[in-house]
């Protein structure tokens, strides 16, 4: 029911639309997402380059369509305050052996996937990438929108570490159910909360990421183990046992556990943890047990002291 | 929206035809969805021919699945019954309203609308899925695997704005005769589902087709024993223990 249109279309293949008969020439298959398959293509009466989806199935390629809609409509009433996050250029049906395929043009995004930029540039571009990625989310977030499939595969990343979130498919209304996840990123896999749309299901979602990148082998042992002992407290141990999250350690904390009062304070967070000079980024040290023994001791002294001073 | 949910890892040997089953519970409003269980080798050519068979004459859809990713397909096939039961409908009142057409003729802006409407009634109608679980003796090592599905699937439901509920049942059950047993009875309470299967006696015949009759009297009649309740009770004397588990 859904296969047939699975298989790639030959580079060179012109797609004309049903509607309104723009015309697209296939240049190559970019990727393939939950709800259709992604080609690069060319605008025949333009030459312009752009990103062209044709959908698995009707209804679900169509409510994602609904989602770019909404959001361009409510950044259009914003004015241009914000990056335009919806980039829906046409949206049409190809007529293939019969079949109508519905498809969506957008604007065509250069990048590399958050994993590959990473590895390019290294892992402290996270920071840079991060806070970038977080900005989005708020935007998302403040027009009542959570992204839900949130994994390194949805992020591209341009070389100075901007970044576009691609594949809206998972994309619902606040208060709504999550339609789309996948299990390592989903907190109801870990236990630590239900599948109900809101913007800490992002929050958990980016630190699962974080995590990901930088300590993938403990995340994988974790995620491995038997369900019934899996919980987000192994998430935690491995936030607070390996050196590569360090930096983060006190951030993701609170993204595991929800605990940002809005995603604007979780940027404004991350922000501060990223733009701190380096040196005060080095984990510091904890007071030692005889120094706090010794300020009790003092205190209680004061405490004395005063008491014998004012009685007489 | 009613819904059973088979899960199951060979063929039906007793009992009437599971494919002339779910053609019956189609007929009462009921979507038949079939799950064949692959994790050790193949379910065999005549599993997988009754799998979606089954499926068909239930107006649902066939999958098979590793335990590894049992979950992801229950949910995925729930929520994909969901959105084609609406689509269905939607389409029969496209039809009444502009003739031959579905709404996948609609020109692009007008389906828009129409999906809207679609997802916002996906979300919002009530939901009951029944889940019946073959318990034969080959499940035995997968039933783990079975259980932490069903709590995934819990927390999904749970997050739905709409009504949901869910109820699990096993066959066959421990006695002959007794096609189904409930293991939980209607609940959208995700704390009770930690451990249903501890009740479960694992024997060898696998009566499908009986086990989905019993589930649909149950839809109907919010019990296992059915209309026949009475005389049941009467003729076992076994009656009185079991009851507790269903009044209240």
């Amino acid at each position: 029911m859904t296969t047939s249109s699975k298989s790639a279309l030959a580079q060179g293949t012109v797609v004309t639309g049903r509607w309104k008969g723009g015309r697209y020439m296939i240049q190559r298959l970019l990727g393939q997402g939950s709800n259709g398959v992604v080609y690069l293509v060319k605008q025949l009466d333009s030459a312009k380059l752009y990103a062209l989806k044709m959908g698995f199935d009707t209804v679900d390629i169509q409510s994602e369509i609904n989602v770019l809609k909404a959001l361009q409509r409510q950044s259009h009433r914003r004015g241009n305050a914000g990056r335009d996050l919806s980039y829906l250029v046409e949206v049409d049906d190809y007529t293939l052996q019969g079949r109508e395929i519905p498809f969506y043009v957008m604007r065509y995004v250069k990048g590399d996937p958050l994993r590959s930029f990473l590895a390019k540039r290294g892992g402290l571009w996270l920071s840079i990438a991060g806070l970038h990625l977080l900005r989005q989310l708020r935007q998302l977030h403040e027009n009542g929108w959570v992204f839900g499939d949130l994994k390194p595969e949805n992020v591209l990343v341009s070389p100075y570490g901007e970044v576009e979130l691609i594949d809206y498919g998972g994309v619902s209304s606040i208060g709504r159910s999550v339609k789309q996840f996948t299990e390592w990123y989903d907190r109801g896999f870990w236990g630590a909360g239900g599948r109900t749309a809101d913007p800490s299901y992002d929050w958990f979602s980016f630190a699962v990421v974080c995590i990901h990148l930088l300590a993938e082998e403990p995340l994988k042992r974790a995620a491995t183990q038997l369900p019934q002992t899996r919980s987000y407290n192994d998430l935690l141990a491995i936030i607070r046992s390996e050196a590569a999250l360090s930096p983060y350690r006190g951030w993701l904390e609170r993204a595991v556990a929800g605990n940002f009062r809005d995603t604007a304070e979780a940027c404004q967070l991350w922000k501060e943890l990223v733009t701190s000079p380096l040196s005060r980024r080095r984990p510091r040290q904890k007071t030692p047990r005889w120094m706090l023994g010794a300020f009790a001791l003092a205190l209680t002294l004061l405490g004395c002291a005063l008491y014998l001073t004012l009685g007489f | 929206m009613k819904q059973i949910m088979l899960i199951t890892d060979g063929c039906s040997n007793v009992g009437e035809s599971p494919v002339m089953a779910a053609a019956l519970a189609k007929q009462e409003g009921i979507i038949v969805n079939v799950v064949g269980i692959i994790d050790y080798g193949t379910i065999g050519e005549l599993g997988s021919l009754e799998i979606s068979e089954i499926a068909k004459a239930g107006g649902g859809m066939s999958r098979l699945s590793g335990t590894q990713k049992l979950a992801q397909t229950m949910q995925m096939m729930t929520r994909k019954t969901v959105v084609q039961t609406i689509q269905h409908a939607v389409n029969k009142e496209l039809r009444q309203i502009l003739g031959n057409s579905s709404f996948e003729d609609l020109p692009p802006d007008q389906r828009s609308q129409v999906v809207e409407v679609m997802d916002e009634l996906s979300e919002t109608s009530p939901l009951e899925i029944a889940l019946l679980i073959d318990a034969s003796a080959s499940m035995k090592p997968k039933l783990a695997a079975v259980e932490e599905a069903i709590r995934d699937m819990m927390l999904s439901l749970g997050a739905r704005k709409g009504n949901s509920r869910l109820a699990v049942f096993h066959f066959p059950g421990p006695h002959s005769g007794e096609d189904a047993v409930l293991d939980l009875d209607w609940t959208t309470d995700l704390g009770t589902v930690r451990s249903i299967f501890q009740r479960i006696s694992m024997r060898g015949a696998t009566p499908t087709g009986p086990a989905i009759l019993k589930v649909m009297e149950f839809f109907q009649y919010g019990t296992l024993k059915g209309h026949e309740s009475k005389n049941w009770m009467e003729e076992t004397g076994r009656g009185e223990g079991m009851l507790g588990d269903y009044v209240v």
